[in-house]
């Protein structure tokens, strides 16, 4: 008899168009990307601009005429670079705008899009948001745009980084720039120690700030221990250091010597939630482990008069030795009671 | 906002242009909305229907539409009495043409036109293509004239297509339960999904969902079908209704033919009632939104 014929759409197919239909509502509304003509692309009028180059002058020339000619011609060519690889490649970021009008506004991009059109390129990706995002979003944003670019002084990610904590501040009514490590890492997506470095940075004296300003000093990690350091005799050292050129290793070989002189407290760092008043001795599934902290405890002379009590351990049963650690803390306790 | 649905698939053969026609004759005979059909496919049949397609003199077994019936050769100089969809992207006026359905206006295809549309390069597609078709149907005029309108597309993921589902607030994608076909439906969902991503949360594109279509009584059809509505997140998008393969919807698309529209058959016909329901069920879809969002 003929095999009974069974018919079924094809894994591969019925899984594809599951992703599909996922996909397609996971970020319908949201994602918005969109290929836009370049030239209804404008700056948005009210935010500061870095760059002196008009679309005007990508798309015509520049007018030798243009009290700005030099610089304008410079900008140009920095951004050769960034036009060639958009001419090979296209961008790999989409910008982001905001409808205005018949209008797209600038939010994050300017330079690509200046590339683009010297590019030669009549259109370009775009994000589209609906309205004018806030002040502190559009921060953000410029801030996730820029820590991708390389050619960014920390001075300039540091500005970018000022205008973030300023409209946070405003934004949760903050006196200025008083914000904690832990919002600053979440606010811009970094690990804590890293925007503890920033923090310590933006929160530097004028004197540090100037040597970042004039790129005298480029590392952050270099400038947040400068700016760590409390004496000002060692701040100084520190600081002539780093303009000699010492590398982290050791500016942070000066700051230790100053925190050990500053700080001889060893009291333990305060931290949130339920006080801790117990000290946990830890825990391990080796037994010769465990067996050579007992040993190496009652070798202590001073401890002898306790020693007869844990001569004989069952080394083979971890209920026996957590029984006799137990002990053995119970005698410590009374002997320093 | 006038509701616009398409249907769309890259396959052919899969009843596009049957279903563009039954819905929009549902839509202007039985619920008397004001409609406009609008054709991108260039083979034209979907403008046939309704108007008389001449074949182009100057293009083997390309079509263009018939002269205009309110072109008057002495009066207007500076038109050549044809009209069609195509006219958009060159830049020209667009005139429907009336047909002998009342609330049922058409802006036919023009065979050559539409084709070499369809050919700019690829750097001016977007402006010059994609998004000529939505500029149009925003255009106040269309707006306040139209309460529905209805493209019908070639059988192709091309720039046609896309201009059309750039332009849709709603999208059908009628499919035979074979195997084709829904690899079919997948590229079309794609093209969907991508055009999700475009959208603003207020203006979105809803999938009204896939029509089984000249499904027959065998194996291969009901267990694709019943593969489909199982599907996980694609259940939602298979509709309840299924047209059966039945002489009659290829029948009405004969010249001469009597009845020349299902809706002519008596309400109770078997095949009357079975498409009158997908269209109603599309129809729900299509007004659901209404309170929900104003479109851009």
């Amino acid at each position: 008899m003929a095999k009974k014929k069974v018919f079924a759409i094809s894994n591969a197919l019925s899984n594809g168009i599951e992703e599909t239909i996922q996909a397609a509502h996971d970020y319908s509304g949201e994602l918005r990307v969109e290929v836009i003509p370049l030239k209804r692309i404008e700056v948005d009028p009210e935010n500061p601009r870095d760059l002196a180059l008009t679309y005007e002058d990508a798309n015509h020339g520049i007018a030798k005429s243009d009290p700005q000619f030099e610089r304008k011609e410079q900008e140009v060519e920095s951004l050769r670079g960034i036009a060639n690889s958009i001419r090979d490649q296209g961008i790999i970021n989409p910008i982001v705008v905001y409808k205005f009008g018949e209008k797209y506004r600038l939010v994050a991009g300017e330079r690509r899009t200046l590339a683009s059109i010297i590019a030669g390129k009549t259109d370009i990706q775009a994000k589209i948001l609906d309205s004018k995002p806030t002040e502190l979003k559009i921060s953000l944003l410029q801030w996730i745009e820029n820590v991708e670019r390389s050619d960014l002084s920390l001075w300039e990610r540091l500005k970018n980084l000022e205008k973030i904590v300023v409209a946070y501040a405003e934004k949760n009514n903050l006196p200025n720039l008083e914000i904690s490590v832990t919002e600053l890492s979440n606010l811009i997506g970094c690990t804590k120690p890293h925007a503890a470095n920033y923090k310590a940075v933006l929160d530097a004296d004028d004197e540090l700030k100037q040597f970042i300003f004039s790129n005298q000093i480029r590392s952050l990690e270099k400038a947040a221990v400068i700016a760590t350091i409390k004496g000002f005799d060692l701040k100084q050292h520190a600081l002539d250091e780093c303009l000699a050129g010492a590398n982290l290793k050791r500016l942070r070989g000066i700051a230790a010597s100053a925190s050990t002189k500053i700080s001889h407290s060893k009291k333990p760092a305060e931290s949130r939630g339920r006080q801790t008043t117990t000290v946990n001795l830890g825990a391990t599934k080796n037994i010769e482990v465990a067996q050579l902290i007992l040993d190496s405890i009652l070798k202590n002379n001073a401890l002898s008069p306790i020693a007869i009590h844990f001569k004989q351990v069952d080394w083979d049963d971890y209920r026996a030795i957590n029984n006799t650690f137990k002990q053995l803390m119970k005698k410590l306790e009374e002997l320093h009671a | 906002m006038a509701k616009i649905v398409v249907n769309a698939t890259h396959k052919g053969g899969e009843g596009k242009t049957t279903n563009s026609i039954i819905l929009a004759e549902y839509i202007a005979l039985v619920l008397g909305l004001k409609t406009l059909i609008i054709d991108m496919d260039p083979q034209a049949n979907f403008s046939g229907r309704y108007i008389k397609m001449e074949y182009d003199p100057s293009y083997k077994g390309g079509k263009i539409p018939a002269l205009h019936p309110d072109y008057e050769p002495l009066i207007d100089k500076d038109w050549d009495g044809r009209s069609s969809i195509a006219n958009i992207f060159y830049g020209e006026e667009v005139i429907p043409y009336p047909t002998s359905i009342p609330n049922l206006d058409l802006l036919p295809a023009h065979s050559i036109k539409l084709q070499e549309a369809e050919a700019v390069t690829k750097n001016d597609v977007v402006e010059k293509v994609h998004l000529q078709l939505k500029r149009f149907l925003e255009l106040e005029d269309v707006q306040n004239t139209y309460d529905m309108v209805i493209i019908d597309t070639p059988p192709s993921k091309g720039p046609l297509t896309i201009a059309a589902i750039k332009a849709a607030s709603h999208i059908v994608i009628p499919a035979q339960m074979e195997q084709f076909s829904i690899e079919g439906i997948y590229g079309m969902l794609q093209l969907w999904k991508q055009e999700t991503y475009c959208r603003a949360a207020n203006n979105p594109i809803t999938l009204v969902g896939i029509l089984p279509n000249q499904v027959r009584d065998i194996k291969l059809h009901k267990q694709f079908l019943s593969g489909l509505r199982k599907g996980k997140g694609l259940g939602d998008y298979v509709m309840p209704h299924v047209i059966k393969k039945r002489a009659i919807y290829t029948e009405i698309l004969v010249e001469d033919a009597n009845p020349k529209s299902i809706f002519e058959l008596p309400v109770n016909h078997v095949a009357r009632n079975e498409y009158e329901t997908a269209c109603r069920y599309i129809m729900e879809k299509v007004n659901h939104g209404e309170k929900k969002g104003v479109r851009n």
